[in-house]
C-alpha cells in the first residue's frame, strides 16, 4: 500500500509540474493587444436550441477576434452546478459573460457574484429577475406562442377541436407559451379546447398523453405543443393511430424545420436561436469596447412554415451573424 | 398477485363507468402499448430485485443504447446493425455491472449509480446535444407497427413475459436466483455459483434496457441523449407495485406485468378523464405504498399462522 501510495505522489508531481510548464509566460504577451474572454453560460447539453446558441457564439467570437468558453451544466438545468460553475468562472476572470440562468430566480445570487466581482453580464434568452445587467436580450415566449396559434387557427379556417400538450408545469416559460395559446383562443370563439395536459417539454411523455387523448376525442383537428420535441411525439402518436391533425410547436429547431419540409408539422414558431447566440457575445464585445448597447432587445419573431422554412434551413456550422444594426434599430 | 389483478379490475371497471372511451379495443390495446415499453425496461430489473440487488443504470442504459443504435442505423443503413449495436451496449453495462457488483463487491446501489452517471456523460460527450432522427418504416413498425392488429411492442411484451417466467419457475438457474435473493451465504453454502448467477442476473437486466432502448427509438422515430432520463423511476415502481420484494428472494415477472399496467393505467385514465395530470406521481406514490402495505400485512399473517 505503501509502495500505491508513493506512486500516486508521484503521478501527481508529475502532473503539476506538467500543469505548471503549460501555463503561458505572461510577461512575454504584454505588447500584444489581449484578446477578451467571454463566458457562456447555457442550460444543458441535451436540448439542440442551446447547441445552437453555442454555435452561433462561437461565430460571433470569430468574427469578432474574441475567445468564448463554455459553461454547461453536466445535469440538464442543475441550479447547484450552474452556480458552482459562476464561481470558477469568476475565478478565471473573464472580460464578460452572456448568461442564461437555469433558473431565473435562483440564480439571481449568482448574478450578484459577477457584479461584485466587476464582470459585465448580458443576460440572454430567460429574464434573470434580479442583479445588475449590461442588458437583456430574448425572445417573448408569450408572443410567439400567440402568433403560432394564430397562424394555426387561421389555417383551421377558425373551427374545430383543439387539445394543448403543456411543457413543465410551473416553468415560466411554459406559463408564457400556454398563456399565449389561450389568448389566441379567446380571439377564435369557433374553435374548441377539448384538453390541456403536461408533456413536460419530453417527447415521450407528449406521445403518451396524445396516445391517450386520440382515445377520447373521435375529432382532433389541431394540436399546440409547447416545444418541437413534444409537437414531433404528438406527431408520431397521431401516425401509429392513423389519425391526422394540424400540428404546430415552438422553438424551430434543426428536426421540426426537417418535419415542416415534409409536410408533418404545420409550423413552428420562433426567434432564431442562432440569432440570439450572435447578439449575446456581440452586445458583451460591444460594451467592452465602449459602443452603445441598449437594455432590452426582444428579438423579432417568425413563423416557419412550408413557405419560408428556407430561411432556418442553412447548417448552422456555415452560417455567419447578422450584422449588428441589422437587429438593433435606433 | 391475487390482490393485485382485483386491483387491476377494479381500476378497469372504475374507468369503464367513468369514460366511455375507456372500453374500447382500441384504448385497451394502446394501453398494453403503452405498458409494454414500461414493461420491457422493467423485466431484466425484476430478475436482478429477485436476486436481492438493485440496477439503477437501466433508464441510462436505454437512453445510451437508443443513441448508440440510431447511429449505427444511420451510419450503415442496415436495421440489423441498429439492433445489434443496441442489444450488445446494454448488455455490455450489465456485464460491467455484474463484475462490479461481484468481484469489486461493490454495494449494487453504489455500482449502479455510479454507473448511471457514466453513462449520462457518456452519451452527452456522444451525441453533442444533438437529435438523431428519421428512421424507415420497416424500423419504426418494431415500435408503431402492429400486426394483425396488436401491436408490435406487445407481442415482444408477451414474449419476454413467456421466456422470463420458463426462465425463473422451471429452470435451476431461476430457482437459484430466488435463493440467492433469500439469503445469499445460505446459497453459497449450499454450492450455487452466487457470483456467476448474479453476473447473467445484471447481463439479462442490460440487454432487456438495450432491447427497450431500440424499441424506445422506434417508438420516438428519434434519440436525443435525454431520452431515457425519465424512465427509471417508473420501471422500479412497476417491480415494487407487482410484488418484488426490494430485499430479494420473492416477486415476479408477472407481477411487474400488472404493476406496468397500473401504472399505465393511472395516466390513460387521468387524461380520458381530462384531469389534470400533475397528479399523476402522486397517485404513482399512493399505488406503490399501497401495494407494499398489503405485502407487509400478508407476509405477516402468514409468519404469525407459521
Amino acid at each position: 500500500l505503501r509502495k500505491q501510495r508513493r506512486t500516486v505522489a508521484i503521478v501527481l508531481g508529475v502532473c503539476l509540474s506538467l500543469a505548471a510548464c503549460g501555463q503561458p509566460k505572461e510577461s512575454g504577451s504584454a505588447d500584444q493587444p489581449k484578446r477578451e474572454t467571454i463566458a457562456l453560460f447555457t442550460k444543458n447539453q441535451t436540448n439542440p436550441y442551446f447547441k445552437t446558441i453555442r454555435l452561433a457564439a462561437q461565430a460571433a467570437a470569430k468574427a469578432l477576434n474574441v475567445e468564448v468558453v463554455d459553461f454547461v451544466p453536466t445535469k440538464a438545468d442543475s441550479i447547484p452546478e450552474q452556480m458552482s460553475q459562476i464561481e470558477d468562472a469568476i475565478t478565471k476572470r473573464p472580460d464578460a459573460a452572456v448568461f442564461i440562468p437555469v433558473d431565473s430566480v435562483a440564480l439571481v445570487p449568482g448574478v450578484e457574484k459577477f457584479n461584485a466581482a466587476k464582470i459585465p453580464v448580458v443576460n440572454l434568452v430567460d429574464r434573470a429577475e434580479g442583479g445588475e445587467f449590461v442588458s437583456f436580450m430574448g425572445c417573448d415566449d408569450y408572443t410567439v406562442s400567440l402568433e403560432t396559434a394564430r397562424y394555426l387557427f387561421k389555417k383551421m379556417n377558425g373551427k374545430g377541436n383543439v387539445i394543448i400538450i403543456e411543457g413543465m408545469s410551473g416553468s415560466s416559460n411554459n406559463t408564457k407559451r400556454v398563456g399565449g395559446f389561450k389568448k389566441a383562443l379567446e380571439e377564435f370563439p369557433n374553435i374548441k379546447l377539448l384538453a390541456s395536459q403536461t408533456g413536460k417539454f419530453q417527447r415521450i411523455d407528449a406521445l403518451q398523453v396524445t396516445d391517450n387523448l386520440l382515445q377520447a376525442h373521435r375529432q382532433i383537428d389541431g394540436i399546440l405543443a409547447a416545444n418541437d420535441a413534444m409537437a414531433l411525439g404528438a406527431i408520431e402518436a397521431l401516425d401509429g393511430a392513423n389519425r391526422k391533425a394540424l400540428v404546430i410547436g415552438i422553438n424551430g429547431t434543426k428536426e421540426a424545420i426537417d418535419a415542416v419540409k415534409a409536410g408533418k408539422l404545420l409550423a413552428t414558431g420562433d426567434c432564431d436561436g442562432f440569432v440570439q447566440g450572435c447578439m449575446g457575445v456581440m452586445g458583451a464585445v460591444r460594451h467592452l469596447r465602449n459602443q452603445p448597447v441598449p437594455k432590452e432587445i426582444i428579438f423579432p419573431i417568425t413563423v416557419f412554415d412550408s413557405t419560408n422554412y428556407q430561411g432556418a434551413d442553412v447548417p448552422y456550422e456555415s452560417r455567419n451573424c447578422p450584422p449588428w444594426e441589422k437587429i438593433v434599430k435606433e | 398477485v391475487k390482490y393485485r389483478l382485483i386491483g387491476v379490475a377494479m381500476l378497469g371497471i372504475a374507468l369503464a363507468l367513468s369514460s366511455d372511451a375507456f372500453l374500447t379495443v382500441s384504448n385497451l390495446l394502446n394501453v398494453l402499448r403503452q405498458a409494454s415499453l414500461i414493461f420491457l425496461s422493467a423485466s431484466g430489473l425484476t430478475l436482478v430485485i429477485v436476486g436481492a440487488g438493485l440496477d439503477l443504470s437501466i433508464g441510462a442504459n436505454v437512453g445510451l443504447s437508443a443513441c448508440l443504435a440510431a447511429a449505427a442505423i444511420k451510419s450503415t443503413g442496415m436495421l440489423s446493425m441498429g439492433f445489434g449495436a443496441g442489444l450488445a451496449c446494454g448488455m455490455a453495462i450489465g456485464i460491467l455491472n455484474g463484475l462490479m457488483v461481484t468481484q469489486l463487491r461493490l454495494p449494487p446501489f453504489i455500482a449502479t449509480y455510479g454507473m448511471l452517471w457514466m453513462l449520462y456523460g457518456v452519451n452527452y460527450w456522444y451525441m453533442k446535444g444533438d437529435t438523431i432522427y428519421g428512421f424507415p418504416p420497416e424500423f419504426r413498425a418494431l415500435g408503431s407497427g402492429n400486426w394483425l392488429s396488436v401491436p408490435i411492442p406487445v407481442y415482444l411484451m408477451v414474449a419476454a413475459l413467456l421466456a422470463g417466467v420458463i426462465f425463473t419457475r422451471y429452470t435451476t438457474f431461476g430457482h437459484e436466483v430466488y435463493a440467492i435473493g433469500a439469503n445469499a451465504e445460505a446459497a453459497r453454502l449450499s454450492g450455487i455459483p452466487v457470483g456467476s448467477r448474479l453476473i447473467l442476473s445484471y447481463t439479462v437486466s442490460g440487454a432487456m434496457a438495450g432491447l427497450a432502448g431500440v424499441v424506445y427509438l422506434a417508438r420516438l422515430n428519434s434519440a436525443e441523449a435525454g431520452i431515457g432520463d425519465a424512465l427509471l423511476l417508473p420501471a422500479i415502481a412497476a417491480v415494487l407495485i407487482g410484488g418484488t420484494s426490494l430485499f430479494g428472494g420473492s416477486g415476479g415477472l408477472l407481477g411487474t406485468l400488472i404493476g406496468a399496467i397500473i401504472l399505465t393505467l393511472v395516466l390513460n385514465g387521468m387524461n380520458l378523464l381530462t384531469i389534470n395530470t400533475n397528479w399523476q406521481p402522486l397517485v404513482t406514490g399512493m399505488i406503490v405504498l399501497l401495494a407494499a402495505s398489503v405485502d407487509s400485512f400478508t407476509r405477516r399473517r402468514t409468519e404469525s399462522r407459521a
